[in-house]
């Protein structure tokens, strides 16, 4: 047994325009993992590669302690995989889908089923091509939900839908890790998503994970320091500093390690630290996606 | 434990093409009614009719239980399931020439008991009608194979003109050939060395396509 619900390392997959470059993400039992990154940056790959609907050129992909692809099949018992370019059968009703789902499933909750259709306010007897956007969204959750995985996968399950269906979902997959020895792995752009629900956070760009760690030592982490130089003086990076944005005499640095002895260190350089500011995960993703892509740049 | 997932599978394919399986049938019962009317050009529209019905069933199908899973974006519904790319790739060649085959057995046994009922056709026409039988249901193979390794709609349309263009080559080949011709018109049915070697040649045909089908599908990576 492990105590790893999702395990990637080394992995790596090359198309011709496209590299995933040597992937690690590990996702704990009973944690909500939420994988952000750009459009293009390799959000689906990675997820198909741990489903076992893409094969890994190199590395080694562990689901639920089952080596990926090869025993996909024993892993996908347990898993619960929505994505955003998943459709259902559009002529068949959402009971017609039920009931294929449950003769499949032995777990299948029927109860927990029917208390989804009236929370998501969805009717079982209307056929899938006459659903909202939302509603189609909604109706495949319900079909992976009332499987009961062990390990939800949801590929920007929250792409295109309004703030309430939005709400409605994220507010059923926290409601989903109640159950302590479930857990989620959810890949948006929307990093307010992601902020609301996750307890841990990995950062994708251009194929290549760019960090992965706790939310809450990320939001402890990353600091913006509004700096008052001498005229003159250029405000240094110090150590913990990825990014100074300086305007004559004031002066933005974006802290990745924030310490309090950061400031008294600038005050100790002559710089005066007018504020130091939290940062929103947005603005957290957006400087470690721009920091990233400098040092490949550089 | 995986087997009813196949199962399940190919349940699926049955009940959302069964009406298309259906069509073809109440097709191919009105080509044999079109045929019960004693005069040529009834016999040739019946005939016609007859095999159409089978050639169009065997173009569709294809398209509509194979292609239009990745076109309508329902393939990675089906691959969340515990199941691996081959067993999708037999449930669903299992479930498209199974039904396929319910068509085709229904025709050719039909054909057969018309050619049977009448005293003015030669039974001789049997072991040809099925040689040609069989020939559709090379096709249909050979379209399904090119449909789920391809996964496009270009191919398979393609597949079926190459199938479709061939079937009167050969046809001819088959009909005029004089160790068969010859038996045409036959009060019975003769099932010569040479119809019981395109027969066979004909089996080795469907084993093959379907070997070279799940060897191409076994060696696919990239499966969505």
């Amino acid at each position: 047994m492990t105590d790893l619900a999702v395990s990637l390392s080394g992995v790596g997959k090359k198309y011709p325009f496209f590299t995933l470059d040597n992937i690690h993400l590990q996702v704990p039992q009973g944690q909500i993992m939420g994988l952000i990154g750009p459009n293009g940056a390799g959000k689906s790959t990675t997820i198909r590669i741990l489903m076992g609907l893409v094969h890994q050129d190199h590395g080694e992909v562990r689901v639920l302690g089952h080596r990926m692809p090869a025993e996909q099949v024993a892993a996908k018992w347990n898993i619960g995989f929505a994505s955003e370019d998943m459709r259902l059968y559009e002529s068949k009703t959402l009971e017609w889908h039920m009931n294929f789902i449950r003769s499949i499933y032995p777990q299948w909750d029927v109860t927990y089923a029917q208390r989804l259709l009236k929370r998501f306010g969805l009717k079982a007897e209307q056929k899938i091509k006459g659903l909202s956007h939302g509603q189609r969204v909604k109706a495949t959750l319900l079909l992976v939900l009332a499987r009961r995985p062990r390990l939800l996968v949801l590929d920007e399950p929250t792409t295109g839908l309004d703030p309430v269906a939005r709400r409605e979902i994220l507010r059923e997959l926290t409601d989903v890790m109640t159950d302590e020895g479930r857990s989620v792995l959810f890949s948006s752009h929307n990093t307010q998503d992601v902020e609301q629900i996750s307890d841990q956070i990995t950062f994708i760009d251009r194929g290549r994970i760019i960090d992965s760690m706790d939310k809450e030592v990320y939001l402890d982490r990353w600091r913006r320091l509004r700096l008052e130089a001498p005229s003159g003086i250029e405000v240094p990076a110090l150590p913990g500093i990825i990014d100074v944005q300086q305007d004559g005499r004031l002066a933005v640095a974006t802290a990745n390690a924030f310490a309090p002895d950061l400031a008294n260190a600038y005050e100790g350089t002559g710089v005066r630290v007018q504020c130091i500011e939290t940062m929103t995960l947005e603005e957290i993703f957006v400087a470690n996606v721009e920091h990233s892509r400098e040092g490949v740049g550089a | 434990m995986n087997r009813s997932v196949v199962q399940a599978l190919i349940l699926k394919d049955w009940r959302l093409q069964r009406l298309l399986v259906m069509l073809s049938l109440a097709a191919g019962g009105i080509a044999l009614a079109v045929l019960q009317v004693r005069c040529e050009m009834a016999f040739f529209l019946g005939s016609t009719w007859f095999f159409v019905s089978m050639i169009v069933l065997g173009c569709m199908l294809p398209i509509a239980n194979v292609i239009n899973e990745r076109k309508k974006q329902n393939l990675a519904f089906l691959m969340s399931l515990p199941v691996s790319v081959l067993q999708y790739a037999m449930a669903k060649m299992v479930s498209t020439i199974g039904m396929f085959l319910v068509s085709w057995a229904a025709f050719v046994v039909a054909g057969a008991t018309f050619i049977l009922s009448r005293p003015d056709i030669p039974n001789g026409i049997i072991p040809v009608m099925l040689i040609l039988a069989a020939l559709t249901l090379i096709g249909f193979c050979v379209v399904a194979g090119a449909a789920l390794v391809s996964e496009s709609e270009g191919c398979s349309i393609a597949a079926t003109i190459v199938c479709n263009s061939l079937y009167g080559v050969a046809s001819y080949f088959i009909i005029f050939n004089p160790a068969i011709h010859g038996d045409l018109k036959s009060p019975v049915p003769v099932w010569s060395p040479i119809v019981l070697t395109i027969l066979a040649w004909e089996i080795a045909a469907i084993a093959l396509i379907l070997g070279i089908t799940f060897y191409l599908q076994s060696r696919k990576r990239d499966f969505i």
